[in-house]
């Protein structure tokens, strides 16, 4: 089925965006396993995971519409020297890609594609949930403080 | 620890392959997918998910070594038009990967950097056998014919 007009372009940019995400949280999970935290590691193989997962979906649907998925274009990846800081690159990450997921769904239903705005939906509910993990980190570390927030990342949960 | 002469950039140029070995399996996947090969699309996500866990494995141990680990790189990806396409393709593309992660052997073993030479031989290990297992594709489709074959893809 042919795309309507402008959701290959956007759909596109998601593909790079959520490729980007793939290799930040695979970077992001060997950092903090090299620096001992098992918890947070086991979460950011987590969060790769779901990304590959949403790559593929929207691949699939790219090539439904069509379209030519273009699987070479990579983002920046950001990284840190702390926890603190590669959370902060994450939010940030996780930021752009609800804007940019919100901005393709409301471009979606403005041509009438509600198959892709409801796909598109589906991942924005997952991204906002990332968000709100890394808001949450970052509000805890404020809370208790950093030494004692890292020192609960030691050990994945049984 | 950090790493003995060499190393680093070695494991570097696989990490760049690795990763683009995930993008490019990815993509294969969903291309057999959407052309109504389930079991083809099954398999290159089993690749994919292999390709992830190296890729993985590859920036912990250049990290312990004391590296940076560049996950911001990729070759080419290749794709193709057909099953057969991609099967070529990916055997060239996995018979390269052997010849890199065969020098790299070489190369830990010379400086006697023995881990990191084990972890690289279980790498070839796995790249050996998605060698078998394109060049057995295509042995098969010069056997039973190519519509023969891609009718038994559909179902995984």
């Amino acid at each position: 089925m042919k795309a309507k007009e402008g959701v290959l372009d956007v759909l596109y940019k998601v593909v790079t965006l959520e490729l980007t995400a793939v290799h930040h949280y695979l970077l992001h999970a060997s950092m903090c396993g090299n620096w001992g935290y098992e918890r947070l590691q086991h979460e950011f193989h987590e969060h790769m995971t779901e990304e590959t997962t949403h790559v593929s979906k929207v691949i699939d649907h790219v090539l439904y519409l069509e379209g030519e998925p273009d699987v070479q274009k990579l983002g920046a990846v950001s990284s840190g020297q702390g926890v603190q800081e590669l959370f902060n690159a994450d939010l940030k990450l996780e930021q752009d890609d609800v804007k940019l997921l919100r901005e393709a769904i409301a471009h979606c239903a403005k041509v009438g594609d509600f198959t892709t705005r409801h796909l598109l939906e589906e991942m924005v509910v997952d991204s906002e949930e990332h968000v709100d993990w890394f808001e949450t980190q970052l509000r805890t570390i404020k809370q208790v403080g950093l030494e004692n927030y890292l020192g609960e990342q030691i050990k994945k949960d049984s | 620890m950090k790493a003995k002469e060499g190393i680093l950039d070695q494991l570097g140029t696989i990490l760049t392959a690795e990763l683009t070995a995930v993008h490019q399996y990815l993509l294969h996947a969903e291309l057999c997918r959407h052309w109504g090969y389930e079991r083809l699309a099954e398999k290159f996500q089993h690749l994919y998910t292999e390709e992830v866990t190296h890729s993985g494995q590859l920036v912990r141990h250049m990290l312990y070594l004391g590296g940076q680990p560049d996950v911001g790189s990729l070759e080419a990806v290749r794709d193709g038009r057909s099953v057969k396409d991609l099967f070529e393709t990916n055997l060239a593309f996995e018979q390269e990967d052997v010849e890199m992660l065969r020098k790299a052997i070489a190369h830990a073993a010379k400086v006697g950097d023995f881990t990191t030479r084990q972890k690289l031989e279980e790498m070839v290990v796995d790249s050996e056998e998605h060698v078998d297992y394109f060049e057995r594709q295509l042995a098969t489709i010069a056997q039973v014919g190519l519509t023969g074959y891609l009718a038994e893809q559909i179902k995984s």
